[in-house]
């Protein structure tokens, strides 16, 4: 018996965060799974939760919530279980900064080549009157352009190698930071790494020749310890497709 | 508690922690720069990670026990912890929720839009030296050079009209202020917007609450007390790189 329903797609990226931070905090919560490649997330029933047609979305009893860091906050804060924010208030700085950069800076960097790699290929077979009038029905034009181009594998190299470089960049950064202590904001596990796993649990397959035991050591020590706690397994365990199981990596052990 | 604030004219992100650090009583070691010179690329200030890939662009500076804090809004947050006023945060969670999904708003869509725009209309003089972000050097040199695209202001004068429609919405209850209590997203919203009244005029031209709040907001003491540290008579009107436009949706 629960409250909460959260809207989600793949333990992955943006949906992947509330998720964990939900399990983390061993919240019960009614999974209402979106297949994002389906377009379910501008469908009239998903619109009037919300209607950006952004996922993930959560609702708690009448009141719904948007903007996956943002919610990870909510959870921290509107239920018992451990807490996930620092109490220290240089290290609640940190945490948001942490949020931040990885939101607006490096995982829009990382999506665009997801995007052109496998969300694009993946619906591009489709009817293309069809796949037309779906994003005709997304609400937000940014969202409309970015579907276009990765349908139309429409990147410019420009841009691409705009991503690549901020890639390689931003996991330069993440090992420095997780050089200096064990977890990215503070000294005990909480929204920055729960954040940070969600666009980073992949990298050492995505970005083998920047992420790997040799060069980042710090990255992968980290990787492998938010992947041995119980709440990730339970998490992952909701992923649908290729794009979650890719986490089995982080079993191998350090080179 | 004592921390040294590097800051620019009150206005965009400095106007929002000074305003801030004045709202909490927190005590300050001010020190001026010049942010339209660079002056915070230089080597008097420290440059860990967290100043030099700050995706705010050219904001202020706290250092506390040699922690360099930047990023309005959480800096703000930071001061809201530790200072001694009334709280500029809701308490409850679903009420600070909503001031940090709005803030966000502010962060992702208005503040690039007004940094776009606030450069246009003021191109700063020349691009500074040492800048470590070659993104944030970049920003510099369209705005120098008055090189962003014409879609591009555009766009962001859209993003201002819908900004102050979406202030006129959220006032409409008759509340004081955006989130019922006054919030750090009063402040944030006003140190990006004061400065688009002269630049996008149509935004403001039928916006009675929104001009009731600003005259508000304008008229608490902190408020009062961070514009006075302007050395010139219009800060709205100065302008150094700010956040960059969505590259990603």
């Amino acid at each position: 018996m629960t409250d909460v329903t959260l809207y989600h797609w793949e333990p992955n990226a943006n949906s992947g965060k509330p998720m964990l931070a939900l399990f983390e905090k061993g919240v019960a919560f009614d999974s209402h799974y979106l297949d994002l490649l389906n377009f379910d997330q501008h469908r009239p029933d998903y619109l009037a939760v919300n209607p950006l047609g952004t996922i993930p979305a959560m609702t708690h009893g009448d009141k719904v919530l948007t903007e996956s860091t943002a919610i990870m906050e909510y959870v921290d804060e509107a239920f018992d279980g451990p807490r996930l924010m620092p109490a220290d208030p240089v290290d609640q700085w940190r945490t948001r900064w942490w949020m931040k950069f990885l939101d607006q800076w490096l995982a829009p960097s990382f999506s665009m080549i997801g995007w052109s790699v496998f969300v694009g290929p993946s619906v591009r077979q489709k009817d293309p009157a069809e796949l037309e009038a779906a994003i005709d029905r997304i609400p937000m034009p940014e969202r409309r352009v970015a579907w276009r181009k990765a349908i139309h594998g429409a990147f410019s190299a420009e841009e691409m190698t705009e991503s690549q470089r901020r890639v390689a960049l931003g996991i330069g950064y993440l090992e420095q930071a997780l050089g200096q202590r064990e977890w990215l904001a503070s000294d005990e596990y909480g929204l920055a790494d729960i954040n940070g796993f969600n666009l980073a649990y992949a990298m050492p397959l995505s970005q083998p020749q920047l992420c790997n035991d040799e060069l980042t050591p710090n990255i992968m020590r980290w990787l492998r310890a938010i992947y041995a706690r119980p709440a990730t397994r339970a998490c992952w365990a909701l992923g649908r497709t290729d794009l979650a199981r890719r986490i089995s990596l982080l079993e191998s052990e350090p080179a | 508690m004592t921390g040294i604030l590097y800051h620019g004219q009150p206005n965009g992100p400095s106007f929002t922690v000074l305003a801030a650090a004045f709202e909490k009583g927190v005590d300050l070691d001010l020190r001026a720069i010049d942010l339209v010179a660079g002056e915070r690329h230089s080597t008097a200030l420290p440059h860990a990670i967290e100043v030099d890939q700050s995706i705010e662009g050219e904001g202020p500076v706290l250092v506390v026990d040699g922690v360099a804090m930047t990023d309005s809004v959480f800096v703000a947050c930071y001061l809201d912890e530790v200072g001694s006023g009334p709280a500029i945060r809701p308490a409850d969670p679903y009420a600070r929720w909503q001031m940090m999904a709005w803030c966000r708003y502010v962060i992702e869509r208005v503040a690039p839009a007004a940094a776009a725009l606030g450069n246009a209309a003021a191109p700063p003089p020349a691009v500074p030296a040492g800048i470590a972000s070659a993104d944030l050097a970049a920003r510099w040199t369209e705005a120098v050079e008055g090189k962003v695209e014409e879609s591009r202001l555009t766009d962001s004068r859209t993003k201002i009209v819908q900004a102050v429609e979406k202030i006129e919405a959220q006032l409409a209850d008759g509340r004081d202020w955006l989130m019922g209590d006054f919030s750090i997203a009063d402040l944030e919203t006003h140190g990006w917007l004061a400065g688009m009244r002269a630049i996008v005029p149509d935004a403001f031209a039928a916006a009675p609450l929104t001009d009731a709040w600003e005259a508000r907001l304008r008229a608490r003491p902190a408020v009062v007390k961070a514009l006075g540290l302007a050395t010139i008579p219009e800060p709205e009107a100065i302008w150094a790189p700010g956040p960059e436009i969505n590259r990603w949706g």
